[in-house]
């Protein structure tokens, strides 16, 4: 090939090369993704209701849509109160993207040393009717794996041998929540609405003791709900 | 190479020159306008040249939008360039974010408007006789047109859910004084896309949509 012609592709190449940089273009693209995690949260559906209690009272109370720590005070347990139950109840709000569990483990200690002080089984315990209203709250059935209030007449009654009331029931006394046990579950909870929405799944958690002739002494009763999206 | 040839050589080079200036001079561009900023996102980023002689080519990941993120709202910015020899029209298409749950991300949850078009440098052409027009209803920052709906979902004066098919966005007169086939840095204009997903109960997964921004002839209005 003659040399000239060869300059001139090779001139040609390097021309072609300076005019590719930076070279136009009619389209651009951008390209996007988003992640959404399972989300689940527990809180307080609002203030604590103590009945029957002979002193004692609400410690700490609960706050709607601020972290569940509540504290109560039972107070006297022994056959000076004369009501037939001491009963708490503790509204739950429960909120999800995703199907929940609700789990909960109870621990019981008291200060006596017989089979006559409080014991895990003497604390009735059940979940109420869950309720789900309000703007972005899902429909949806979920199950209660306990048997509700524990001072309905079916969930307890007094034991013909022993004579001690026993709440005999499903899941209705704390005995059943030693280890992390399933309490509530269901489907999805929120539409999808801003976290703001402060609406949820309402669901009272009861608790339940009838006045006996306990050991004397005090009892601590510490319970703690997990809400997971298995 | 001979002195005798060197005449040639240069000449041939003009002439290739001018030659590849014609055959790819293009009147309508598209480019990168800047570096793209992103705000109130966990786990998200986004990336892109700040070289306005760049492509476009954008990646955002919004990050986390369920309610562990609890920033009010993910809030990008990215800046794009037009360049133009005559009247244009910029049009944006999407695929993806067709999730079959209602309460998955929907088009409709990633506010979308276009705000601040202004000149790129010098050599952007000022028109008198023409405006810029941002097309109804994206003429919006979407992080400010925020509202909850009826249903409790945050919903915007335009989002990506706004988009159908090619769907026209922006036009006006021309662009660029000049008419290089090369991008320069100071020769046309710029406006942000603005892009925002508010944290929701999105029900769990991940989404992902593409965009394509055009550039082409629009209506001819004069400068």
């Amino acid at each position: 090939m003659p040399r000239s012609i060869t300059l001139i592709l090779l001139t040609a190449l390097l021309a072609f090369g300076a005019v590719d940089c930076f070279a136009q273009s009619t389209t651009g693209t951008v390209s996007m993704s988003a992640t959404v995690s399972k989300f689940v949260e527990i809180n307080s559906g609002g203030s604590v209701t103590l009945t029957g209690n002979s002193g004692g009272g609400v410690t700490t109370d609960g706050v709607t849509n601020s972290p569940l720590a509540v504290s109560i005070n039972l107070g006297e347990l022994g056959p000076s109160n004369t009501n037939s139950f001491v009963s708490a109840s503790v509204p739950l709000k429960l909120r999800s993207n995703a199907a929940y569990v609700l789990s909960m483990t109870a621990t019981v200690t008291s200060s006596g040393t017989t089979a006559s002080k409080i014991g895990a089984a003497d604390v009735g315990f059940g979940l109420g009717t869950a309720s789900r209203t309000g703007l972005g709250v899902n429909a949806g059935a979920d199950t209660n794996a306990t048997s509700g209030d524990p001072t309905l007449p079916a969930n307890g009654s007094v034991n013909g041998t022993t004579g001690r009331y026993e709440f005999t029931a499903v899941r209705s006394n704390l005995s059943a929540f030693s280890s992390a046990t399933t309490a509530l579950s269901g489907p999805i909870i929120m539409n999808a609405v801003p976290r703001s929405n402060a609406n949820g799944l309402t669901v009272p958690a009861m608790f339940a003791v009838k006045p006996q002739f306990f050991e004397n002494g005090t009892t601590t009763i510490s319970v703690t709900f997990t809400v997971t999206a298995p | 190479m001979r002195l005798r040839e060197l005449p040639f050589a240069l000449l041939s080079a003009l002439i290739f020159l001018a030659f590849a200036q014609t055959i790819s001079a293009q009147a309508l561009d598209i480019s990168s306008g800047g570096q793209p900023t992103i705000t109130g996102a966990i786990g998200g980023s986004v990336t892109g040249s700040a070289d306005v002689r760049n492509d476009l080519v954008v990646t955002i990941n919004f990050g986390e939008v369920s309610p562990l993120n609890t920033n009010s709202i993910v809030k990008v910015v990215v800046p794009v360039a037009l360049r133009s020899n005559q009247p244009y029209q910029v049009a944006v298409s999407m695929s993806g974010l067709n999730n079959a749950n209602a309460q998955a991300v929907q088009a409709s949850d990633v506010g979308f408007g276009l705000q601040n078009i202004r000149v790129l440098g010098g050599a952007g052409k000022i028109c008198t006789q023409s405006a810029h027009t941002i097309r109804s209803p994206f003429d919006n920052d979407p992080s400010l047109s925020a509202t909850v709906g009826a249903s409790g979902r945050v919903s915007y004066t335009s989002s990506l859910g706004s988009l159908s098919g090619s769907t026209v966005i922006l036009s006006g007169p021309q662009l660029s004084k000049n008419n290089s086939a090369i991008r320069q840095q100071s020769d046309g204009y710029v406006f942000d896309a603005i892009f925002t997903l508010t944290p929701q109960f999105f029900a769990a997964g991940v989404s992902s949509a593409t965009l394509i921004f055009t550039i082409s002839a629009g209506p001819n209005v004069p400068c």
